[in-house]
């Protein structure tokens, strides 16, 4: 797990698939971290993964950004990139951007992982 | 981008308006000062959280148009105003000795600029972004929506 003031990322394993529970602020100094992990699944073959923005409080475009290139990434591989997210604001960024037409979205972790 | 140009039309719902300046270095790690600070001015001028959180992430938006996604030695220099029914934000970089250059004009991720375009329209009522005096400038105009007081 790391940690900075306002941002924490933590990486388990669920029925088989990785899952990137992240905390706090996705902006653009913190996003490149999060952009580094979706990198690393894929580079060790990992096709489906879950990222859990429960407890996420802020997403910008910069976060968004890496998202979808994560969806890219791993939908090439023949796989893809599931959400998790439950706070009324942060569905709203995914919304206005059109975004909740992209990834499948889920109300919780274990949903997510059930696909 | 709404094609609006400042000062723009509607400056008169700024009467009697309250002014807070803010002077930060451009580096992305320091953005969370910046929000705060619209937070605050936000709940000062009494909007309620849906608008609060909504000038929150307008106020990143239009900072990353300015500096973008590498930290510089420039700064970018805020001006919130807000009156009754309104807060407006000038946002003005100043460039430091490495001449560093507009986001659009580093050519960073399209996708990124393109997001960050739809969230400001979303989210604002008028924003746009022109030079003053040779400084790239970004500005934003949020009205209070109705039933704001939460």
């Amino acid at each position: 797990m790391t940690t900075d003031v306002n941002f924490e990322l933590a990486e388990n394993e669920r029925n088989g698939l990785p899952v990137l529970a992240v905390r706090g602020e996705v902006d653009v100094s913190t996003a490149p971290e999060l952009r580094e992990r979706l990198l690393g699944l894929a580079e060790q073959g990992r096709t489906v993964a879950v990222v859990d923005l429960s407890e996420v409080s802020f997403v910008d475009s910069t976060a968004l950004g890496v998202l979808v290139s994560g969806v890219k990434r791993l939908r090439t591989a023949g796989g893809d990139l599931r959400l998790v997210i439950t706070q009324p604001h942060i569905t709203k960024v995914f919304e206005i951007t059109g975004l909740t037409e992209v990834f499948p979205i889920f109300a919780s972790a274990d949903e997510a992982v059930a696909g | 981008m709404t094609g609006a140009t400042w000062p723009s039309p509607g400056r008169d719902i700024m009467k009697e308006a309250d002014r807070v300046e803010l002077s930060v270095p451009s580096k992305p790690d320091l953005l969370f000062l910046v929000r705060m600070t619209a937070a605050a001015v936000a709940s000062r001028a009494d909007f309620g959280y849906d608008q609060i959180e909504d000038l929150r992430l307008a106020i990143d938006e239009l900072c990353l148009s300015l500096f973008g996604e590498e930290a510089t030695d420039g700064r970018v220099q805020l001006l919130f105003k807000w009156g009754e029914d309104a807060i407006e934000v000038v946002a003005t970089y100043q460039p430091g000795d490495d001449d560093h250059q507009p986001r659009q004009e580093l050519g960073l991720a399209q996708l990124a600029n393109e997001l960050s375009e739809r969230i400001l329209d979303a989210l604002v009522d008028e924003h746009g972004t022109d030079l003053a005096g040779g400084l790239a400038r970004a500005w934003l105009r949020m009205r209070r929506r109705q039933g704001g007081h939460q």
